[in-house]
């Protein structure tokens, strides 16, 4: 029968051409060069306060926490963490790098981390809120469905054609990140070495096995998760076009589930199964750079599940309405 | 997938819809809908606006899944063999909604994708069947309603359907425009191509249709061919006489003549607004009139004037829907 | 109407690609915090450009460096000022000149073998390189292993006699080696900054007090500081301050509650004989 594929062809020619894609990119130009300018006007505060040479803080900091490495009083996994701090230390200065001065690798990992459960989600948005909702304000919706397709076929195709734009945007959010921040900050510090391996069990950070990773596969895999979040509210935003007919009403459903989320990641740790809600697990990259996690008991793997059973829920739901749903108007 | 195989090519029926029931919520909007459309002919679907029309529609292209009842395209299942049955179904339901941000050749291009075996040489010839091909790179957005409603029947007609659908074709068409397309659909029925057109204005039915059905709160009330059921019904006509008592007294009291008593029932505002204020209206046969003429004279009651209304299916559809309005 | 094409061609190939490495990013995470493997450093790269060094030019600024162990960090001083810092304030009323600490880079127990490969590090020789006066300390922990281990906590802590536990056999054990190292130790030092006054600290024995130890310490002090003086004596701008004999009978006084590290008064007096040397 009919592939998909010319129907996949038909949703990116749909969405390119409303422009919904060049909006995305036009809200990272856009912002992007906010955040980076007050980044840099931090940036050069803390250089005014390190009027000396940044070498000289650098080393100090190494001689000291090999001082502390000496000591029998600072517990062993404390020092594993030092070691690893003191060598990243010395890679700054090896590679006359300064660790105070962003560059542009580093923060976009830092703006990264910032973005995503909020700024990045609601991008996804821009494309996955629409994607259903948007045909059936315009009625474009009945011209769809009276094709000889299945139904199931349009909405895959819908579905794919939003999965390929959220890599899309994922992708984008890093390179116009890096680009723009780079031109600030420069365009050096993908080899700088960063922290990863803190394993949180309850409020404690296991420190045994943190090690340090090259910035450029720290940001593949903070991609990947960001990625994956994405992915989740994508599958999400999906569902709530195909059940409510608004464009609008249902980016205001997907950003309050979103902003609930944040508010409840501050003040929930009180409210144990609140960890079963998908907007207090968006914040997977914490897993990566040693944040703990709001709530006790929430853990990588954990919050994958939680997201994922959230996004297979998602979509049976958005393909059983869909498919039987009977279009009135 | 151009089937080869027709389960049930018989009599050259395109359409066809039995016992069609809808329910929506608690509330049957379709009771019971039975009819057939042929090969080559302008079916019309007549009826006032909430009467099931757009509901019918939705159901034929599976928009809308009836609670009972089938429907068939070329003896596919709409509801069960969608792809089979769609493919042999053009269709604009209401207004047609194209996309506003593609160029009219983009949305034609969208939508033979979603079908085989449409090519770029069947683009251009729809395209230039509607008579769009100076403005089919335009964005649709700068089209005009009659530009779109075109647009929307080169979209229909892109798969080669046997069945058109064209639901309410003449809304917010100018005359000229209305004209175009009522000469553009007979053409369409004399290639052979099915046309099933909905309306609320009985005259257009009338002016396009082979054959009507007539729907009125979910029932279809009749079909057939449009001047058989028009002769098949009984003739209004208006009398002035006087005195007016004496006169209806004597009208009443003849058997083959039908008093109506409450004319906004079954007539016009236009007609009633050019009766006087003693206007008897009557339910007669044409021969009759002459004979009765001479009677009532004959009782010495002057006769000021016969109004012989020649018959519309708007009152043919007065009369099956009972005085129920139309607008 | 080949723009859609082309649309088509580009948004697939670009999100497929971008697909691919998100996933690939994605797995790495998994892997990476699910099963995180320590240690696993990016090799750090040898510094491949030579940091000019800038010699002691008669500016308004005298800049110092302190490089070694506990003493150069100043363990013991409850004021945390230590011989280099104190040098620095002494210098300057000396002076009139602006002294600077460029860094401290004291590091408690720090051996002669532990600072030789920190003086390949890139960090190290910027601040060497920088400096006018380089003060070094360093050799007490090679010399006093047993009695360094035993003290090694922060001074004040352990503030009983805990030298007895050392062997006085051992005290000489390890000087020959020692004093090689020193020797390179200096050597490197003055190849990273060639123009700068090295003042290298001499050693005092901590347990001149202590009977068993009085007379090992004592010899084992002498003979390194011995050593020590053969290799600066045959460098112009390098001098040895000796300390033996400031702290020879008045331990009780300078010397810390660890009963191994000076206490205040004791860097003071470092400090004072560092200006003199340099005067």
């Amino acid at each position: 029968m009919n592939s998909v594929l010319p129907l996949i062809k038909n949703e990116t020619i749909k969405i390119i051409k409303k422009k919904r894609f060049y909006v995305i990119l036009l809200i990272l130009l856009v912002l992007v060069p906010i955040f980076t300018y007050a980044q840099m006007r931090s940036a050069e505060q803390t250089r005014a306060k390190f009027h000396g040479d940044w070498r000289l803080e650098v080393q100090q900091q190494i001689t000291d926490n090999e001082n502390s490495l000496g000591s029998d009083r600072v517990p062993e996994e404390w020092k594993k963490y030092r070691k690893v701090l003191v060598q990243q230390l010395q890679y700054y200065l090896d590679h006359d790098i300064n660790p105070n001065e962003p560059n542009g690798v580093t923060f976009t990992r830092e703006f990264m981390a910032n973005s995503i459960t909020l700024f990045i989600p609601l991008l996804i948005m821009a494309i996955a809120s629409d994607i259903v909702s948007g045909e059936r304000t315009t009625g474009t919706i009945k011209m769809l469905l009276t094709r000889p397709v299945k139904r199931w076929k349009v909405l895959l195709s819908k579905l794919v054609a939003l999965y390929m734009f959220t890599s899309l945007t994922v992708v984008a959010a890093f390179v116009i990140t890096y680009v723009i921040s780079g031109a600030f900050f420069g365009y050096q510090g993908f080899n700088l070495p960063v922290f990863t391996g803190f394993q949180i069990t309850g409020s404690n950070v296991d420190l045994s096995a943190v090690h340090a990773v090259p910035q450029w596969k720290y940001l593949l895999m903070q991609g990947g998760l960001v990625w994956f979040v994405s992915l989740t509210v994508a599958s999400l935003a999906f569902m709530v076009s195909v059940l409510i007919r608004s464009t609008a009403a249902s980016i205001v459903v997907m950003m309050a589930a979103l902003i609930a989320g944040s508010i409840l990641t501050n003040m929930a740790s009180a409210w144990n199964s609140a960890k079963y809600l998908f907007m207090v697990n968006l914040d997977l990259t914490d897993y990566l750079s040693g944040t703990p996690a709001p709530i006790e008991g929430m853990t990588l793997g954990f919050s994958l599940t939680v997201l994922s059973v959230w996004a297979v829920a998602a979509l049976i739901i958005s393909f059983l309405v869909f498919t039987r749903r009977d279009i009135l108007n | 997938m151009p089937v080869t195989d027709n389960p049930s090519a018989q009599d050259h029926i395109v359409l066809s819809v039995e016992h069609v029931k809808k329910k929506i919520g608690r509330k049957w909007i379709i009771e019971d809908v039975t009819f057939d459309v042929r090969e080559g002919e302008i079916f019309g679907f007549l009826g006032p606006n909430g009467a099931g029309k757009t509901t019918t529609i939705r159901m034929l292209v599976d928009l809308i899944k009836p609670s009972s009842g089938t429907i068939k395209v070329c003896g596919f299942d709409v509801n069960k063999q969608q792809e089979q049955a769609l493919s042999y179904v053009g269709s604009i339901v209401e207004n047609p909604e194209m996309y506003t941000y593609l160029t009219g050749w983009e949305n034609l291009e969208h939508f033979a994708r979603m079908q085989p075996g449409i090519d770029r040489e069947r683009i251009q010839e729809v395209v230039n069947i509607v008579r769009l091909d100076q403005r089919i790179h335009d964005k649709v957005s700068t089209y005009s309603l009659g530009m779109r409603q075109r647009l929307g029947i080169a979209q229909a007609l892109l798969g080669r359907p046997k069945l058109l659908i064209l639901d309410e074709p003449t809304n917010g068409l100018d005359p000229k425009g209305i004209k175009e397309l009522r000469q553009f659909i007979r053409e369409l029925a004399e290639d052979g191509l099915a046309v099933f057109v909905s309306s609320h204005l009985l005259s257009e039915i009338q002016l396009l249709c082979d054959r009507v059905a007539i729907i009125s709160l979910g029932r279809v009330l009749a079909v057939g061919e449009v001047e058989e059921l028009v002769a098949a019904n009984a003739k209004y006509v208006i009398w002035d006489l006087e005195p007016v008592e004496a006169g209806k007294r004597e009208l009443t009291s003849r058997q083959e003549i039908e008093v109506i008593e409450q004319v906004d029932r079954v007539l016009d505002d236009t007609i009633i607004a050019g009766m006087g204020p003693n206007a008897i209206v009557t339910r007669m046969e044409e021969e009759d009139i002459a004979g009765m003429v001479l009677h009532l004279v004959n009782s010495g009651i002057s006769v000021q004037g016969v109004h012989k209304i020649n018959p519309t299916l708007e009152q043919l559809f007065l009369k099956m829907t009972e005085g129920e309005s139309i607008e | 109407m080949n723009s859609s094409k082309w649309i088509w061609r580009i948004v697939s190939i670009v999100s497929i690609l971008a697909t691919l490495l998100l996933l690939i990013g994605f797995v790495y995470a998994i892997k990476d915090i699910q099963y995180p493997q320590a240690g696993q450093t990016p090799s750090a790269a040898q510094p491949q450009e030579n940091h000019e060094a800038k010699g002691p030019e008669a500016k308004k600024e005298i800049k110092i460096a302190a490089i070694g162990d506990s003493l150069a960090k100043g363990t013991g001083d409850n004021t945390g000022m230590g011989f280099a810092r104190r040098t620095v304030n002494e210098l300057a009323k000396d002076t009139g000149k602006k002294v600077i600490l460029l860094n401290n880079l004291g590091i408690n127990g720090l051996t002669t073998t532990g600072l030789l490969p920190k003086l390949e590090e890139r960090g190290t020789q910027y601040v060497l390189g920088q400096a006018d006066i380089i003060l070094l300390s360093i050799g007490g922990n090679d010399l006093f292993q047993g009695a360094e281990s035993a003290v090694k906590g922060i001074a004040g802590t352990s503030s009983t006699a805990t030298g007895l536990e050392l062997d006085p056999k051992d005290l000489l054990k390890g000087l020959p080696k020692a004093s090689t190292q020193l020797k390179a130790i200096l050597e490197r030092i003055r190849a990273i900054n060639p123009n700068a006054w090295i003042v290298y600290i001499g050693l005092y024995n901590p347990f001149g007090d202590i009977k068993d130890l009085q007379i090992p310490g004592n010899q084992a002090v002498s003979s390194w500081n011995q050593a020590a003086l053969e290799t600066i004596n045959k460098n112009s701008n390098m001098m040895l301050v000796p300390t033996f004999d400031l702290f020879q009978h008045n331990l009780d006084k300078y010397l810390s509650s660890d009963h191994f590290h000076p206490n205040g008064d004791g860097y003071q007096q470092i400090a004072e004989r560092i200006v003199q040397a340099i005067r």
